[in-house]
């Protein structure tokens, strides 16, 4: 059974176009090949 | 692929040949970002748009760098209708590679039309605004712009689904049927999209109570709407369609009762209102006319009284001029001696009874009297024998006349005014004949005459 109390909980306000900066800056892009460099980087390190 | 530390070109061996670098796990990690964009890629192709963007991001969280998959990411969002995050993709994946990027056709699609770009910026915004209205409980202000937004941007599918949900809890199956089924043609596995529908199909009658339905009801699409206009029963037979038209008869019958009769009434009413006017008018002519001749009959009535006056004046000067002749003409007779009584008698009868009696002079009626009582004795004598001859004669006409005159001159002859009755008795007036019988009776009781006279009567009343 929905509930729709729970279900509008899971709709979310979407970005409008003049939060397109702000959501490029905010976003986090660190993937598995930087955390790979930096941990190889840590271990020449130690 | 290029080496992470120093960038140049890899080769099959797991380390660089520029600079010695260990680059069997990055090789791995690149084969598997590989691996989530080719799926993203399949899961794109078959329009699982949500499978694709879970592959894609898995696929980026691996190498951010891969510009493939960034744009499919952005594409993929664009055709959600999330038009600000597949903006940012796109601007990233350009900052990332700034030549031959396919992100610059993409960018440029959007920007070059600013119209465009707007209407996409207020379909956020109505969507944003409809997600506050449910927030606030102004479901009917929501699903307006929920409207709205699906006008402007039909494939928006979050938009979709808060529709649907919003149709869901009203109840609302059909409507939220057809656009959870919509937003599975933009994003054919979206999880939610298939929990709603799974939910709002439960809910639903089943299709034999649909068909069911649709025989009672005609159902009909008018714009956004589902119209369902009732269909009207043809089953009414037999008793039912007889009762029907009783009742379609009564009620005729009623409305011309209550229509028609009045307006008959009132168009009767009329026409003798009309006749009677023209009656009236006609009473009235008349009753003028009446008027005018009642006038004139008074007049006339008036002229006639004076014509009447002057007419009795004349006779009665012509009454004293031929009473006068007639008693000059009774003496002349007289002293001439010619002996004829009865000529000198009719002269003297010939006179007005009313005049000597009231106007005459004293000197007329001395002379009158002398000349009757001069005359009387043989006049008497004589018509009663003429009478009595034209009476035996049967001449009953003559006889009355005659025998009426013997006894005038002579009050004394019973026989005179016996016969005067058998005359008229034998003429056939019988009243005149009871008359002169009941005369004798009293003026010459205990007489043969009277006792005659009492059998004549008895006889003729049939006694």
């Amino acid at each position: 059974m929905i509930e729709f109390e729970e279900e509008l909980k899971k709709f979310h306000p979407s970005l409008e176009v003049e939060e397109v900066e702000d959501a490029i800056y905010n976003q986090d892009v660190t993937d598995l090949a930087d955390v790979l460099v930096k941990m190889v980087k840590e271990a020449k390190e130690e | 692929m290029l080496c992470f530390k120093c960038g140049c070109r890899l080769s099959e061996k797991n380390f660089c040949t520029g600079c010695g670098a260990d680059v069997g796990l990055y090789k791995k990690i690149m084969y598997t970002a590989n691996r989530f964009y080719n799926d993203g890629l399949e899961k794109a192709n078959v329009r699982d748009l949500s499978g694709a963007v879970s592959s894609l991001r898995q696929c980026l969280k691996l190498n951010k760098n891969h510009i493939d998959a960034r744009n499919l990411l952005g594409l993929v969002y664009f055709e959600r209708g999330e038009v600000v995050a597949a903006l940012s993709e796109w601007v990233m994946s350009k900052n990332i590679r700034s030549e031959k990027n396919i992100a610059d056709d993409y960018i440029d699609m959007i920007q070059n039309n600013p119209g465009r770009l707007d209407a996409y910026n207020q379909t956020i915004k109505k969507y944003n605004l409809a997600l506050n209205y449910c927030r606030q409980s102004s479901v009917d202000l929501a699903v307006i712009q929920l409207k709205k937004v699906i006008s402007m941007n039909p494939r928006f599918v979050q938009a979709r689904q808060l529709l649907a949900l919003l149709y869901i809890n009203s109840q609302e199956w059909e409507k939220a049927k057809k656009e959870l089924d919509k937003a599975l043609k933009i994003d054919a596995n979206n999880t939610m999209t298939l929990r709603y529908l799974r939910e709002t199909e439960a809910m639903m009658p089943s299709e034999e109570e649909r068909i069911r339905k649709k025989k009672d009801a005609i159902v009909y699409q008018s714009g956004n709407d589902t119209v369902i206009q009732p269909v009207r029963k043809k089953d009414m037979v037999g008793m039912q369609t007889i009762i029907n038209i009783v009742i379609g008869i009564v009620l005729g019958a009623g409305i011309a009762w209550f229509l028609a009769v009045p307006a008959r009434e009132q168009q009767v009413r009329d026409e003798m209102n009309e006749k009677y006017k023209v009656v009236s008018e006609q009473l009235d002519a008349k009753t003028v006319q009446v008027d005018e001749l009642t006038t004139q009959v008074s007049e006339l009535t008036q002229e006639k009284n004076s014509l009447s006056s002057s007419l009795s004046q004349v006779q009665g000067n012509n009454v004293i001029l031929e009473a006068n002749d007639n008693l000059i003409e009774a003496a002349f007779l007289y002293i001439n001696g010619t002996g004829d009584e009865m000529a000198i008698a009719q002269e003297l009868e010939q006179i007005d009874e009313d005049y000597l009696q009231t106007e005459s002079a004293e000197s007329f009626r001395n002379l009158y009297n002398a000349l009757k009582d001069s005359v009387s004795e043989v006049v008497a004598e004589d018509s009663y024998n003429l009478g009595y001859e034209a009476f035996r004669a049967e001449e009953y006409d003559t006889a009355i006349e005659y025998l009426d005159r013997a006894f005038r001159y002579d009050q004394s002859n019973g026989e005179a005014l016996y016969n005067l009755g058998n005359s008229y008795h034998q003429k056939g007036d019988t009243d005149k004949a009871i008359e002169i019988y009941e005369q004798v009776i009293e003026l010459f009781p205990n007489t043969e005459k009277a006792r005659k006279s009492q059998n004549y009567i008895k006889e003729i009343k049939g006694e």
